[in-house]
């Protein structure tokens, strides 16, 4: 059986499924200033919930990351940049903390190191470090993903005085500087804090009797191991909208392009699926102010729910969010509501119907419109609003940049099929919702814990980039740390079976014995030819491989 | 900070097209350029946009080139696409999405000509010209200037406008003595209705960015002043780069990037450049930050050497000389030795390299006083024997709009060869017509 675990913002959601369905359901608020605490009731709750279960695994979603960047409990990180020529400070130095150093030497897009590290100087900083009494360290060069010996020099040096080093290459092997220094910064900022809180999950498993691996949740729609996310805990920020994603494909059976909408009391979150799968952000999350190369499903938020507020403006239009200011008025809120309209309509009959309609009619009345006509008007602002969002979305993903004349020319574009909607007032607004897309609509059960079924089901996912050069005979597969030489004759379908196996090979040897090579996907494989003196010398190549989301399988049946 | 503008970037390497595999136009071209822009993040600077370029029309192509025997037979997919990058960035300017664009896209096009048999100099379409016909079409009859920064001289951007007096084109160069193709010297100064028009400023080899910024700063930008484009465009070749292979030039990134910053032009298209691997990732990201108004000083390449770079003052005398007669020719161009209102002829033969394509051309345009006058050709290869073009000039007057029906109208009766392509700019109406149509009773015999 699995135990899937959403400790979300406003609630903790636990499920147990078995390959009946699911098993068992429970539900704590959220103590924000005590997460294992809500961890603990609400394993308490469920494991007392009935029969002594056999669980086979655990997954959890955390906001732990998240709040403790949000609520800025990051610790002060030596960081030791290398960027060599290209932009100034300004553009990658996003406010890294008063510990930048920014150090001479460089690397370029071949990977050739043009410019040696200056030593002397990169020793005076980890000397600084040392005076501040730093522990933990980022260290990052432009280009490692083609060559990491400036990072690995860098991580020598501060190896002594270090209790943990984020280093550039191994947190991404995709081409961004900037996005690479942010997310190595966070990733030893939040280090310490996160293993602090692991240590203590890892106490309340045991005291619960409860010893199936465990997985931690990611943006992305999959899971990381807990031991690696020791290492990587900034892998598992924002996963909480991933989870209800992964959820709603748990409950339905999405195949086509389609549309999602999950709808809260705050706001809607749009995410769009092309073939049955969630699209992931080009390069990765944006926190803080900061890019950083954390994948996430594409999400769209729109400051429209159940709860937002109807308002007026001077001009007479009428607002609907995005403001929450409380609850709909049919539950003593203090102002009308989305909710409050859907009652007006008779779309649905929550609370107290005589307190919206009060309300409805004394804001309609204080701007000469009738309640009916004030009613409709919100459901079509609502409704037009998280329509537009969706199509900008939709547009922004079919406007991506190809680099193809084929692709130009012949390439797909996501055409959605049909409507999918969750989250609390789904059921209330999804015919209207499926009139203003002019799709057909869907409203899964079972969705008020579709983000803990997400959580119980999700996979593990992981991205890698091979890097390779005939020329120079090295072929390099940076998130792993795998520097190997090859022939000059190395070719593109060696790369990829190369990618594809030492993927498998890692995940085998860090608790995923069940990933085998039909899990790995190639999403990437290009080679070109390098010309030198106007004959065809030597290759690069260069391959990207990936596990997609998906949910384990022998279990989905149950849940459907 | 400096002064911060929108940038869109459509970013097109069209890495599925190449001449042949070891040409210099090939996949690999732009691939680090692609490299280093991602490593550096520019994609995620506030104000840098990446879009995805539009497809032309083979009505876009029509608008401007003559085609033999059609746009079909002389482009490919690839080439829409590259003109459809260039589209982009025109449409993004002039909706105000954006303030600058660079459409970094290739294959190139500023060798391609009013006609096009093939491909010459690598290019087939020009996609500058495209781009303008697209603003005049669709955005009114605005006044272009076109500085061509390629190593090699624009001769076909040149062709193309060298009887429009509302499109300003200046190309800075290798002198034509010494590198393909071996056109562009002073005395090209335009046709007799559009005089001063063109500009050429063919550089000695070995200039470096002194020269260049010197020809910036004293020829092109007063006579830009004096011109007032609404409109200006940096036809942005990178082969003037010090490690270009098929050039002798001694730019750098620096200088391209002040250049750019100089020149501030709405629009820049990529054109040559083939030191893709020492140059282009760092002479295109340096125009990338100068026209997004972002700090390009870091910018340089790792064997960059201003000292050894430095141009000899005997070039930097012969530069200034060069910028004060050509000064002189721009604001009073030698009269040519034309008839008002008459037909003036040129003739001209055009070589296509890449395609192997002699043409013998021969062209009339009207010395006409009130608008650029119509203008008339022939053109005669191996490959299409005799073909015939005529153009109604977007300012036409009623004189040489009649007297465009009245040639096409002849060419239908009387003309032995086997296309007419006949373009109207003014009520913009565009005609093919082939040989079975060009006499009554057709030309082949059952």
């Amino acid at each position: 059986m699995l135990l899937g675990i959403d400790v979300g913002g406003t609630h903790t959601d636990a499920v147990i499924i078995d390959r009946k369905g699911v098993a068992a359901t429970a539900k704590v608020e959220t103590d924000h200033s005590n997460l294992i605490s809500s961890l603990d009731g609400v394993l308490e709750k469920i494991l007392n919930s009935g029969p002594d279960r056999a669980i086979s695994k655990i997954n959890l979603s955390t906001t732990l990351t998240t709040n403790a960047i949000i609520e800025n409990e990051l610790e002060e990180v030596g960081v030791l940049a290398v960027s060599g020529p290209g932009l100034a400070e300004d553009y990658f130095n996003r406010d890294l903390g008063e510990h930048f150093h920014l150090l001479e030497g460089s690397i370029d897009h071949r990977g050739t190191q043009r410019l040696a590290l200056d030593e002397a100087a990169a020793k005076n900083a980890v000397a600084h470090c040392q005076n501040r009494k730093l522990k933990v360290f980022a260290v990052v060069s432009k280009f490692s993903p083609r060559n990491p010996e400036i990072e690995q020099t860098l991580a020598d040096l501060v190896s002594s005085q270090s209790d943990f080093t984020t280093i550039g290459h191994r947190i991404s092997g995709r081409l961004n500087f900037p996005r690479r220094l942010a997310t190595a910064y966070y990733n030893a900022a939040v280090w310490r804090h996160f293993n602090t809180f692991a240590d203590a999950i890892t106490q309340s498993l045991k005291k619960h009797n409860l010893n199936a691996p465990l997985n931690i949740l990611k943006a992305d729609g999959g899971t990381i191991n807990f031991k690696s996310s020791r290492n990587n805990p900034i892998q598992t920020i924002l996963s909480g909208p991933a989870a209800s994603v992964m959820g709603i494909i748990a409950l339905s059976s999405i195949t086509e392009d389609a549309i999602i909408l999950d709808i809260g009391g705050t706001t809607t979150d749009i995410a769009i699926f092309a073939n049955g799968a969630p699209l992931l952000e080009k390069e990765g999350i944006s926190f803080g102010g900061r890019p950083t190369s954390v994948r996430a499903i594409d999400t769209h938020s729109i400051g429209i729910g159940g709860d937002s507020v109807i308002t007026i403006n001077p001009d007479g239009k009428v607002l609907v969010g995005p403001l929450r200011i409380g609850p709909p008025m049919a539950h003593s809120g203090p102002q009308p509501t989305l909710i409050d309209a859907c009652n007006v309509k008779g779309l649905c009959n929550l609370g107290d119907i005589d307190k919206s309609f009060s309300g409805l009619k004394k804001l309609a009345e204080q701007n000469q419109l009738t309640i009916e006509k004030l009613a409709d008007e919100t459901l079509n602002v609502a409704l037009k609003a998280i329509q537009l969002e969706a199509t900008k979305l939709l547009d922004s993903i079919n406007q991506r940049p190809v680099y193809t004349v084929e692709e130009v020319m012949h390439g797909e574009k996501i055409i959605p099929q049909r409507l999918y909607v969750m989250g609390g007032p789904a059921a209330i607004l999804a015919p209207l919702l499926g009139q203003t897309f002019d799709l057909e609509t869907e409203v899964p059960e079972n969705y008020a814990v579709a983000n803990a079924i997400g959580a119980a089901l999700t996979r593990t996912t992981m991205e890698i980039e091979l890097f390779a050069d005939t020329g120079k005979k090295t072929m390099f597969i940076p998130n792993l740390n795998i520097k190997r030489k090859v022939s000059s004759s190395y070719s593109l379908n060696e790369a990829q079976n190369d990618g594809v196996g030492e993927m498998v090979k890692y995940l085998k040897e860090n608790n995923h014995p069940e990933i085998e090579h039909e899990d790995v996907s190639v999403v990437e494989a290009e080679s070109f030819n390098m010309v030198d003196d106007y004959s065809v010398g030597s290759k690069t190549i260069r391959v990207s491989c990936q596990i997609r989301p998906g949910l384990e399988k022998d279990y989905l049946e149950g849940v459907k | 900070m400096k002064n911060i503008r929108n940038l869109g970037v459509i970013f097109f390497p069209a890495y599925d097209w190449a001449i042949s595999p070891t040409h210099p136009e090939r996949e690999e071209r732009l691939l680090y350029t692609q490299d280093q822009l991602r490593e550096e993040g520019v994609f995620d600077l506030p104000n840098i946009t990446e879009y995805k370029p539009e497809i032309a029309t083979y009505a876009d192509i029509e608008r401007i080139h003559f085609c033999f025997p059609g746009p079909r037979e002389v482009s490919t997919e690839s080439h829409l696409v590259a003109a459809g990058g260039a589209i982009k960035a025109a449409r993004l300017v002039m909706e105000k999405e954006v303030d600058r664009a660079f459409a970094l896209v290739r294959p190139p096009g500023h060798h391609a000509m009013k006609v096009v048999h093939g491909n010459r100099g690598f290019c087939n379409i020009n996609n500058e010209a495209v781009l303008i016909e697209f603003i005049r079409e669709h955005y009114g009859n605005k006044r272009v200037a076109i500085v061509d920064t390629d190593c090699h001289h624009g001769d076909g951007t040149q062709d193309i406008y060298w009887h429009d007096p509302n499109i300003l084109f200046i190309s800075l160069h290798q002198d034509g003595r010494t590198l393909y193709p071996g056109t562009g010297f002073s005395e090209e100064l335009g046709g007799p209705t559009a005089r001063g028009r063109t500009i050429n400023i063919p550089l000695p080899p070995n200039t470096s960015d002194e020269g260049f910024l010197y020809v910036i700063d004293n020829l092109i930008q007063p006579i830009i002043d004096d011109f007032k484009p609404d409109v200006i465009i940096n036809s942005a070749g990178q082969d003037n780069h010090y490690g270009d292979p098929i050039t002798n030039m001694n730019f750098s990134a620096q200088g391209y990037a002040r250049l750019n910053e100089k020149l501030n032009p709405d629009i820049a298209v990529l054109e040559g450049g083939y030191s893709i691997q020492g140059a282009l990732p760092y002479v295109n990201l340096g125009i990338v930050l100068a026209m997004a108004g972002l700090d390009y000083s870091q910018v340089r390449e790792p064997d960059y050497n201003p000292e050894s770079l430095r141009q000899s003052p005997q070039i930097t005398e012969y530069i200034e000389k060069l910028c004060a007669l050509t000064m002189k020719n721009y604001l009073k161009p030698p009269p040519l030795n034309v008839k008002p209102n008459q037909y003036d002829t040129r003739s001209k033969s055009v070589y296509y390299d890449t395609d192997g394509i002699n043409d013998q051309q021969l062209e009339q345009i009207m010395v006409c006083t009130s608008c650029s006058g119509v203008r008339h050709l022939t053109s005669k290869t191996h490959r299409n024997s005799s073909c015939m073009g005529i153009e109604i000039p977007i300012d036409a007057c009623k004189r040489c709009r009649d007297e465009g029906y009245r040639l096409l109208d002849e060419g239908r009766r009387n003309f032995k060869g086997t296309t007419i392509k006949f373009i109207n700019r003014l009520e913009q109406e565009y005609q093919t017509v082939n040989e079975f149509e060009l006499t009554p009773m057709g030309r082949y015999y059952f």
